[in-house]
């Protein structure tokens, strides 16, 4: 990947992380009365939020690593 | 019966940082020794607050995804036996049913102080017995002075290896092991059981496929995050069900271990193993010394035990300090490890330069 293609990654899933934190943030009390109710389908919202944070967090810190340099040492 | 209602944590800007950076740490241990650093997480939660029922639900509900994450990377490096993970994945998920009912049980019949016990004691148990071992076994391994040597299958793995029974032997390439699934499920199901107890499957799950099956520590541990990836998924939403995931702590912790998880990933590839069961060992002693302290405050609370408020606070805030104390020395510990493998890497390369250019 080049160095260009790598920061725009970067860029973008940076935002896409930052911008659910800041959901999370601004809407905290309708998230906590939604994700602690026990009918329905509702017991399945706190796995799909950590799925979607997951990927797209993870996404974010991967390339950061990357940008810094910080990389695995490929084994023979 | 109703569950007791529990109290979720009032988020200030002090509970947050301090969320954030016990990911980190967590997550860097967790990468690292591939228990999910579980371990650490519900105690620090527990010691800002939070019930641990409610701790151990949301941290399963933020290492599930972790796990998935730690898992592919490790997965890339060579070092996961998906095949075994899947196996041991099967009977951790009825071991984490049980276990979630266990904890159910105990906080409509107890309350919070209960839970806090429970698991607390669950704690101080499994840590001292898998600590000491781990600790054992890397003393063990220093002594010998083969630091950097393959290491030996242990004597029980062996026979378990050897030991024949007709229709149930399953074979798994990437751990390069032979043995019967009559072994693999129980340690799955203990797993799971032990993972709704406190949050992490992963010191019945790691120490049980290196000692009991034979695997090596960096597949064994690469492995757990496969298992962990599961149980935490299905554990979730259990504890989902009866309302007890703080979806809010779970996504904080996440910010800051998922930067964590990667770095301890990265990690593994750079040290001998005896420093992975080093790092387990260290950590795991001074975490089960800091939930036996407040052993006592909780019996109080229970009226099993009569303590002053002078005691209680005291012994609440020497067990913050060495919780805080085991991820200082597991973080300095990993990174420092690292430090020095990367610069070893470094001046190798430069070596065959040299060599190169002759």
């Amino acid at each position: 990947m080049s160095k260009r293609n790598l920061y725009l990654k970067l860029f973008v899933s940076g935002v896409a992380s930052t911008s659910l934190y800041f959901l999370l943030y601004f809407y905290e009390s309708e998230i906590m009365e939604g994700f602690t109710r026990t009918d329905g389908f509702y017991p399945m919202l706190p796995v799909l939020a950590a799925l979607l944070f997951s990927f797209t967090h993870g996404a974010f810190t991967a390339y950061f690593w990357e940008a810094l340099g910080v990389t695995a040492r490929r084994t023979k | 019966m109703e569950l007791h209602a529990v109290q979720f944590l009032d988020l200030t800007v002090a509970n947050v940082v301090g969320l954030l950076v016990i990911g980190f740490v967590g997550g860097v241990v967790s990468g690292f020794i591939g228990s999910g650093g579980a371990f650490v997480l519900t105690p620090a939660m527990m010691s800002i607050g939070v019930p641990a029922i409610v701790a151990v639900a949301s941290n399963m509900c933020h290492k599930f995804p972790k796990a998935i994450v730690g898992a592919y990377r490790r997965y890339r490096f060579g070092q996961v036996d998906v095949k075994l993970g899947l196996v041991m994945s099967a009977s951790a998920a009825a071991g984490v049913w049980i276990g979630t009912g266990i904890q159910h049980a105990i906080n409509v019949k107890f309350g919070e102080a209960g839970s806090n016990l429970y698991v607390s004691l669950a704690f101080v148990i499994v840590l001292t017995i898998v600590g000491g071992l781990v600790l054992y076994d890397t003393l063990r391994i220093y002594r010998s002075g083969s630091l950097g040597a393959v290491e030996k299958t242990a004597r029980l793995a062996k026979w378990i290896q050897a030991l024949e029974v007709p229709g149930t032997m399953m074979r798994f390439e990437t751990a390069g092991i032979r043995v019967s699934a009559l072994f693999i499920l129980p340690l799955g199901f203990a797993t799971g059981v032990l993972a709704a107890t406190i949050a992490v499957g992963g010191f019945i799950g790691v120490p049980g496929m290196i000692y009991v099956l034979g695997v090596s520590s960096l597949v064994a541990s690469a492995t757990e995050l496969v298992i962990a990836f599961v149980m935490g998924l299905g554990g979730t939403y259990i504890f989902a069900t009866h309302g007890l995931v703080d979806i809010r702590l779970a996504l904080i912790l996440l910010a800051g271990s998922l930067f964590g998880v990667q770095l301890g990933a990265i990690g593994t590839t750079y040290v001998k193993p005896y420093v992975i069961k080093a790092v387990m060992a260290a950590i795991m002693l001074i975490v089960a010394l800091s939930r036996g302290l407040v052993v006592p405050v909780y019996l109080a609370q229970l009226e099993v035990l009569e303590l002053g408020a002078y005691s209680r606070a005291w012994l609440q805030i020497a067990s913050f300090w060495l919780l805080i104390l085991a991820l200082c020395v597991g973080g300095f510990m990993i990174i420092g490890a690292m430090l020095r493998g990367h610069r070893a890497v470094v001046l190798q390369g430069k070596q065959k330069q040299v060599l190169q250019a002759k």
